[in-house]
């Protein structure tokens, strides 16, 4: 299978990029990993004329820790994620998260920034970037902005992104010491597919009683989805009725579309069964 | 757009000229005549591809060759010695690990990457990383008994 004709451009700078990003306007596509992006291309459900290479540009891999959190860069492998001894340390239920996507080869080439730019509605590692309260930084012609991730994303496969501006970092702010976090998939086919809905959930205890609660959700809605509402709970203790408190206002929350892995309501369903395990996990 | 790249195939370093839309798989097979490198699925799922680089497994059907000037790509023709197979090669021999053929050397460049990272690997961990290369015979049992063979024999050297 061939890929029809294009060109590559190799910018040497984030500020060249994003100039020939607003040159060739929707001719143009910036290319990372480029798992996503040459499959398309290769099955002609794209078509560019000019790609340009974020690889060109040195130092957007990198992975380092800050004092207030983690900055991957937006060219990072998931698998340099998943295998970095720092973010296993950090932001456990992040490597875990990366480490269920597709299989080795895909894990090996895809990008962070190219997961989250492509926004598709049911990856793993969005769910457990936003229990972080994770941020993305982009950059454009205009400067740079930073913007929550959960506010990044404004539907099916779109996203805030202005033309001619590029992804170029995730920053994830460390959480609490005595905060836990767990990445948990339910795949409904094969365990290199896409998951059936994602679950992380971020959960800290004060003697017993309910700290700090963030639930993120993969699967169940247009795009990644971070529960609102949950700071209702702080204070209350663990049990499996205020497990099911949680679960009510979670399911207010989503507008899973029926596909492949499952109907909407068998969604709705499943998503009930994870939540609850994850609490149930993270809480013993 | 044309250009040209320097690759180091199997150990031997290749000047070559590349088309922007060129996959690695096209330069290996349709260039350089590497047919272990097999396109099946072509879209990263089934492994049949798998090569190394830089160590590192991947699938050649979808990476762009124009990106990878100065890495190192490594395929199942360059693994044996001269006189020997090399010892991943042979257990898949011994342990009758193919049928039809098809899907092998994608199998043995995967299970060259996880026993470089996992030396001596439990069967979850071959499973798990093994899992993105499909045999349509079904061989898997086989393939298995292949590679903790491999395991045992390169940990032994």
């Amino acid at each position: 299978m061939t890929i029809p004709a294009f060109d590559l451009l190799k910018p040497g700078s984030v500020a060249e990029a994003s100039e020939m990003l607003l040159e060739h306007g929707d001719e143009a596509r910036p290319i990372a990993g480029g798992t996503t992006l040459v499959i398309l291309m290769k099955q002609r459900a794209l078509r560019f004329s000019h790609l340009v290479d974020l690889q060109s540009i040195p130092g957007l891999e990198r992975i380092t820790d800050n004092d207030d959190g983690l900055s991957i860069g937006a060219l990072a492998t998931h698998r340099s994620v998943e295998r970095s001894p720092l973010v296993q340390r950090r932001a456990p239920a992040l490597a875990q998260a990366f480490s269920h996507v597709g299989n080795v080869r895909i894990r090996e080439t895809a990008s962070v920034g190219g997961n989250l730019a492509h926004a598709d509605y049911r990856l793993d590692p969005p769910p457990a970037l936003l229990v972080h309260g994770a941020e993305v930084v982009l950059a454009g012609a205009e400067g740079t902005r930073v913007v929550a991730l959960k506010d990044f994303y404004r539907g099916m496969y779109e996203t805030v992104l202005e033309p001619g501006e590029i992804l170029v970092e995730v920053r994830v702010p460390h959480a609490a010491p005595a905060a836990r976090t767990v990445y948990s998939r339910f795949s409904s086919l094969s365990a290199n597919d896409w998951p059936c809905i994602g679950v992380a959930a971020l959960l800290s205890l004060d003697n017993g009683n309910v700290g700090e609660l963030a639930l993120g959700l993969s699967g169940v809605a247009e795009a990644p989805l971070l529960a609102a509402g949950l700071e209702r709970f702080q204070g209350e203790s663990c049990s499996e009725e205020l497990w099911d408190a949680v679960c009510d206002v979670v399911d207010e929350q989503l507008s899973p579309v029926s596909d492949l892995r499952g109907s909407a309501d068998y969604k709705r369903e499943m998503t009930r069964v994870w939540v609850r395990r994850t609490l149930r996990e993270l809480a013993s | 757009m044309e250009r040209n790249i320097s690759l180091t195939v199997n150990g031997r370093q290749r000047e070559l000229e590349v088309n922007d839309a060129d996959t690695l798989l096209e330069v290996l097979r349709d260039g350089l005549k590497l047919w272990s490198v097999r396109e099946a699925c072509g879209v990263g799922a089934c492994g049949s591809c798998t090569v190394l680089l830089d160590g590192r497994p991947v699938s050649a059907c979808f990476l762009l060759a124009a990106r990878l000037d100065g890495r190192s790509v490594e395929t199942v023709e360059g693994l044996a010695g001269d006189d020997a197979l090399h010892p991943i090669q042979q257990a898949f021999l011994e342990n009758d690990a193919a049928q039809c053929g098809y899907c092998t050397p994608g199998f043995i460049m995967a299970a060259k990457a996880l026993l470089e990272e996992h030396g001596d690997p439990t069967d979850d961990q071959i499973r798990d990383y093994l899992s993105g290369n499909l045999c349509r015979c079904g061989g898997y049992p086989n393939i298995m008994r292949a590679v903790r063979a491999a395991a045992a024999r390169t940990s032994d050297r």
